[in-house]
């Protein structure tokens, strides 16, 4: 059997309002725990790949802070909310080429400030501004929500698409969470509950919105004919790709009708010999769940501007069609960029998921998305290896 | 004006021309002549031919409205929250498409492709700026 690249190791720290560790503190123990979790030492690692989030740490440093020697692979790597998928595809080809044999993948975060709120960790304010970005933002830009309510809105004019199916999707993710014991909000909510929820910049209500946290979740990348012998089953990586539209600022742009997933989702799903039939659990970034509506469509869950009926027809929660963001998601249950999706990929594809696993978990497809929907990768893991 | 206070502009030499404009109530955005191309004020470079000297050139001033979004500030601790802002993305009669602020709105007639026109605004403390309006 061919010896496909799989991740062998998970590690999460505490995740959400958890104060008194910097990025790096928190990146040098989610790899501490991803190696442990795999049965490995942190001197079997050859390769680390490091991102952040908003704090710009930690960088490659993070090497000399756990103390690695001799490493083969080291990179910081940033293509934003699209940068988890990038790193372990990263990483996957370097140990099928021979490059390294063990590669941790990082991302870590700590924007929140104790009594301080979550939104203000994203939002922008200064008592004067410069540039033509301080213009955009001293003309009422002042965080990247109204950018995500742009696409949104064009979306809805565009296809019908209504806030009570984005309603939907933010209803289905809370029912997820309210299963995972990891999830910061597990109190379910009603379609009434999203419509009341403060309007943060329409058509965007406070419940299509992420939440904020702080912590950092690292993976282990090896190959597959070497899983076998290592703590965790693995999860094998049948596929991976990236879709950058570049979806330019005038006449006859697609922006906010389309994302990099129609790009990366069909050569991820050729690489991995399937079509969206074949996904069993869906696990897609939602900083906002507009982000989870174009998704859906440009992966071919649904045809374009059907994601919206899509979701309203209860496909996404539990017991439907296509089971997505199981975890709750970054709406429900942690915001750790694209860590989010694929660290709840890999608990499902190993049958950790309690009473939120899903039924069938053979074909499991992870998006990343960064930007304004400017960046997108996709993965797709499986507990079986590929062809098998 | 409604909604979220405007906040104070500086010129940082990157926009010195386009506050030029703004003060003498004129909108000028960048041009690359040989290409034949127009983009917006914060264009770096022209990606057909690579040039980095873009020269600045006024534009009509009329645009269409693309999309837009009405945002609410985070309400105080009393409740009280400001006014909406309404921010859109426009398209200006010559192509490219800016971030703006509206004014002088009404929700109700938002729609694609609604017809705009610049509208200078001169305050008191930092640089004057654009909004839009809609056309008569």
């Amino acid at each position: 059997m061919g010896s496909g690249a799989s991740i062998v190791g998970l590690g999460m720290t505490e995740l959400g309002r958890v104060y008194g560790r910097s990025p790096r503190r928190f990146a040098a123990d989610a790899v501490r725990l991803a190696v442990a979790d795999a049965g490995l030492d942190l001197t079997d690692l050859d390769g680390l790949l490091v991102s952040h989030g908003l704090g710009g740490s930690p960088g490659i440093e993070l090497a000399d802070t756990l103390g690695l020697r001799d490493l083969r692979l080291l990179s910081q790597m940033n293509s934003f909310g699209a940068t988890a998928g990038a790193m372990v595809s990263y990483a996957a080809m370097s140990v099928l080429s021979g490059a390294a044999t063990t590669v941790a993948c990082v991302f870590a975060d700590a924007p929140l400030k104790p009594k301080q709120s979550a939104g203000s960790a994203y939002h922008r304010d200064a008592p004067e501004w410069y540039g033509f970005g301080g213009m955009t933002a001293a003309l009422g830009f002042r965080s990247v929500n109204a950018f995500y309510a742009l696409a949104a809105q064009r979306h809805m004019a565009r296809y019908g698409t209504t806030s009570e199916q984005l309603g939907a999707i933010a209803v289905s993710t809370r029912q997820w969470a309210a299963r995972n014991p990891l999830a910061q909000m597990r109190e379910p909510i009603t379609l009434a509950d999203h419509q009341d929820s403060r309007w943060v910049a329409e058509p965007l209500h406070l419940l299509d919105c992420c939440l904020v946290s702080n912590g950092a979740i690292a993976v282990v990348v090896s190959r597959a004919d070497r899983a076998g012998d290592l703590a965790q089953p693995p999860v094998h990586l049948w596929g991976w790709g990236q879709g950058h539209p570049g979806h330019r600022k005038e006449r006859g742009s697609e922006f906010g009708l389309s994302t990099g997933a129609a790009t990366s989702g069909p050569v991820a799903m050729k690489m991995a010999g399937i079509t969206p039939a074949d996904v069993d659990v869906a696990e897609l970034y939602d900083c906002y769940t507009y982000t989870v509506l174009v998704s859906l469509e440009d992966y071919g869950f649904c045809g374009k501007g059907e994601g919206g009926a899509f979701a309203a027809s209860g496909a996404l929660g539990p017991g439907g069609a296509l089971p997505t963001n199981t975890g709750g998601g970054q709406l429900s249950a942690y915001y750790m960029w694209g860590m989010t999706p694929l660290s709840e990929a890999v608990i499902q594809a190993r049958g950790q998921g309690g009473e939120r696993q899903a039924g069938k978990n053979d074909v499991i497809l992870v998006s990343g998305n960064g930007g304004i929907l400017d960046h997108h990768s996709t993965l797709i893991v499986s507990p079986h290896r590929k062809g098998a | 004006m409604e909604g979220v206070q405007i906040g104070v502009l500086r010129r940082d030499g990157r926009t010195d021309a386009f506050f030029d404009g703004t003060a003498a109530d004129r909108l000028v955005i960048k041009r690359c002549a040989p290409c034949g191309l127009w983009f917006a004020p914060d264009q770096v470079a022209c990606p057909g031919c690579g040039d980095e000297e873009l020269e600045w050139a006024p534009a009509a001033g009329t645009a269409t409205l693309v999309t837009w979004t009405v945002t609410h500030g985070r309400p105080a601790d009393d409740g009280t929250a400001p006014p909406p802002a309404f921010l859109a993305l426009v398209e200006l009669a010559e192509g490219p498409w800016l971030h703006a602020r509206l004014d002088g709105v009404d929700r109700a007639a938002l729609r694609e492709g609604l017809p705009l026109r610049a509208a200078f605004v001169h305050p008191g403390e930092g640089e004057s700026y654009v909004l839009f309006r809609p056309a008569d």
